[in-house]
């Protein structure tokens, strides 16, 4: 499953470069695009594990960003 | 300004304030009865004012394994000037930082804005027709096939066929042109477009998702993801810059004053120096801030690029080779000359006419309009559609052969050739040749001044290919003062043409291929740059292409090149600045030369330049 979410509070380029190496990481992840310009995380992932992905993909946004949010509506 | 940057703001005037007091008084003597740590408490107001997030972040940080980020870089630089005695510069090192974040943020957003109004195309409900009449329905939710109603000045929701109603519409969202297209019952409508004064009966033909609309927006959103060299280089080179340049600062804080004896204060307060120009922002932020800032640009001209790397492409461009018909010339043709071998004109027509009864080749069309009556289909039988060669058929029980005059050489009839420029159609019926059908197409407007404005633009070569006649393809090219024409190409040649120009292309340089993108999609893939022209509409052609020009004119061509070109050139000014200045600040901290105040130009400020620099990627 493929999904866009936009992300809230990502000001920096070289964290959100960080954010996407780190997601990709995660195991279940096909692939990961976080783009600073558009605010916007593109997420690959298995479909059984896309809510866990998510949630872990957070994990990972925290680590290098705390204010940094990803908005799941 | 977003309440984080208001309330920063506010810190930031508050612990200013307190800075400047706090100076003025120490410059009046008046701290002077308190002992060290009185006055050192009197700095840490307003250093932790300004700065406290940023050592909380640091901290925290560490712990996640985070260490060479900026947080922590400015923590410990801004500590150790503490450590040294040198407090007021401790608290204006961490207030410059901030102001620098501050304008840094609100310049990343001020662009971010302008680029998504540029791409301002989203259509926000559509009024579907329903039993109870019209309803407001998000788009997303309209099936296809159903019936929408558009009204004056309203944004088309959906891709989709008018089936009632009148009116002009405004492409220029997509297109860039301004002058509109008319609408009317069986026209196709295209999303993103704006309606004009009339109100239309739409029948959608693709959902949402599909339509053209959410393909450009996704594109160019998409876009910024295929990174340039220059970005992939910027990443790693950042990479390796931070962690080389803390080093760098811990070797100079403990390597001189070990080995030889010197003071420790002043070379911590050199290390500290490194460490606050260690940041690589000023590259890390407004070189991708740059392409993107070209991108927008250029969609705004109706010029899609589907990837930085393809705008670096074409600031490169060496050659461009173009498709004839349909891309240099109008691809509308009309019969122009009928000049028979045996028997009269009229009949000649007739038979060509029937031949080409079920082709939709442009060539035919034009042929069937010039005889201008209904086709019998019984006297037309096995008919057989070679490509790029023409068709073999059987006319009245007898072999007819309608083409180029190697199909009907191939087929054993003997040709007298032709030197007539134009696309010829020679005939034959039951193996006798019957004469030939001279089709003339004209060149598009603005073809010869958009191939001058594109050597202007430093293309050196521009050379055409093409499926027609060598003396048609040849007249062309000589009007339109190209360097090269190859001819009489099948489609499955055109990849090798290309592939042979790809060989004389000079050693780092690229060569672009300009085609509709409807039937030339493996050489658009082939070429390093595959543009595809006219293409609002045309899914095929903006999958193929590597950038689309929405519209079907020639001379947005050396416009996207001038984009490309400034985007380049702004990048690279922005590399070359931001290295230049960190490494002179680099050299003259380590000799002593450079003062903190100096270390926080090289950082906030190189970055503030450099944004400001490449905002203006955005005009054009």
């Amino acid at each position: 499953m493929k999904k866009k979410f936009k992300m809230e509070n990502l000001d920096c380029a070289n964290c959100a470069a960080k954010m996407e190496a780190a997601i990709k990481k995660i195991p279940g992840v096909v692939d990961a695009n976080m783009n600073f310009m558009t605010q916007k995380l593109t997420l690959e992932a298995e479909d059984a594990r896309f809510e866990a992905v998510l949630a872990e993909a957070q994990k990972c946004c925290d680590r290098v960003d705390k204010g940094c949010r990803i908005v799941v509506e | 300004m977003t309440k984080k940057q208001k309330r920063t703001l506010f810190r930031i005037i508050l612990a200013a304030v307190l800075l400047a007091a706090l100076i003025v008084l120490d410059k009046l003597g008046v701290l002077e009865p308190l002992p060290w740590w009185g006055k050192l408490g009197c700095y840490l107001i307003p250093y932790l004012i300004i700065g406290l997030d940023i050592l909380w972040e640091a901290v925290e940080h560490i712990f996640h394994g985070q260490v060479f980020d900026e947080n922590f870089l400015m923590a410990v630089a801004t500590v150790a000037a503490f450590g040294i005695g040198e407090y007021p510069e401790a608290v204006a090192v961490m207030l410059l930082y901030q102001v620098g974040e501050l304008f840094q943020s609100c310049a990343v957003d001020k662009s971010r804005r302008s680029i998504s109004a540029l791409m301002d195309i989203v259509p926000e409900y559509a009024n579907l027709e329903t039993p109870e009449g019209l309803a407001e329905t998000d788009p997303e939710e309209v099936p296809v096939g159903s019936v929408i109603v558009v009204k004056a000045g309203e944004r088309i929701p959906l891709d989709g066929v008018v089936l009632e109603g009148e009116s002009l519409i405004d492409t220029a969202a997509l297109t860039g042109e301004s002058v509109p297209r008319t609408a009317r019952p069986g026209s196709e409508l295209i999303s993103g477009c704006v309606n004009g004064q009339g109100t239309l009966r739409v029948r959608t033909t693709k959902a949402y998702a599909d339509a053209t609309v959410t393909r450009i927006l996704e594109l160019v959103e998409n876009a910024s993801s295929r990174k340039a060299r220059t970005e992939n280089f910027i990443t790693r080179f950042a990479k390796w810059y931070t962690p080389l340049v803390t080093v760098g600062a811990v070797l100079l804080a403990v390597l001189p004053p070990l080995c030889f004896g010197q003071d420790w204060g002043e070379w911590i307060r050199r290390a500290c120096i490194f460490l606050v120009v260690s940041c690589p922002c000023a590259l890390v932020i407004s070189v991708p801030l740059g392409f993107f800032g070209g991108i927008g640009a250029a969609s705004r001209k109706g010029i899609l690029v589907k990837g930085s790397n393809y705008l670096e492409a074409a600031a490169r461009l060496s050659a461009l080779v173009f498709d004839k018909t349909g891309t240099l010339t109008r691809g509308e043709f009309k019969v122009s000359k009928v000049l028979p071998a045996a028997g009269s004109e009229a009949e000649l027509l007739e038979m060509a006419a029937l031949g080409e009864s079920y082709s939709n080749h442009p060539i035919a069309a034009s042929i069937r309009e010039a005889w201008g009556k209904e086709p019998e289909p019984a006297r037309i039988q096995a008919v057989q559609e070679l490509g790029g060669q023409g068709v073999v058929a059987e006319l009245d029980g007898k072999q007819l052969l309608l083409g180029s005059a190697r199909l009907l050489r191939e087929h054993g009839v003997s040709v007298t050739p032709s030197d007539e420029a134009g696309t010829l159609v020679y005939a034959a019926w039951g193996g006798e040749y019957r004469g030939l059908i001279l089709i003339a197409d004209g060149l598009k407007e603005g073809a010869a001044e958009a191939i001058r404005a594109v050597k202007a633009a430093g293309v050196e070569k521009t050379y055409m290919l093409s499926g027609d006649r060598r003396e048609a393809a040849e007249a062309v090219g000589r009007t339109l003062g190209l360097d090269g024409v190859k001819a009489e190409l099948l489609p499955q040649d055109k990849v090798s043409a290309l592939e042979e120009l790809l060989e004389t292309r000079p050693a780092g340089r690229t060569l672009g291929y300009v085609g509709d993108g409807l039937n030339d999609a493996p050489v658009l893939g082939r070429a390093d740059l595959g543009i595809a022209m006219g293409s609002l509409g045309s899914d095929a052609a903006i999958e193929a292409a590597d950038l689309v020009i929405m519209d079907d004119d020639l001379r947005k061509l050396p416009t996207a090149i001038r984009i490309a070109r400034k985007t380049l050139r702004i990048v690279r000014q922005n590399i070359a600045f931001a290295l230049v200045v960190k490494f002179a600040i680099l050299v003259l901290g380590a000799l002593g030369l450079a003062s903190m105040w100096l270390a926080v130009f090289g950082d906030v400020g190189v970055s503030v330049i450099a944004i400001l620099n490449s905002m203006r990627t955005l005009r054009e």
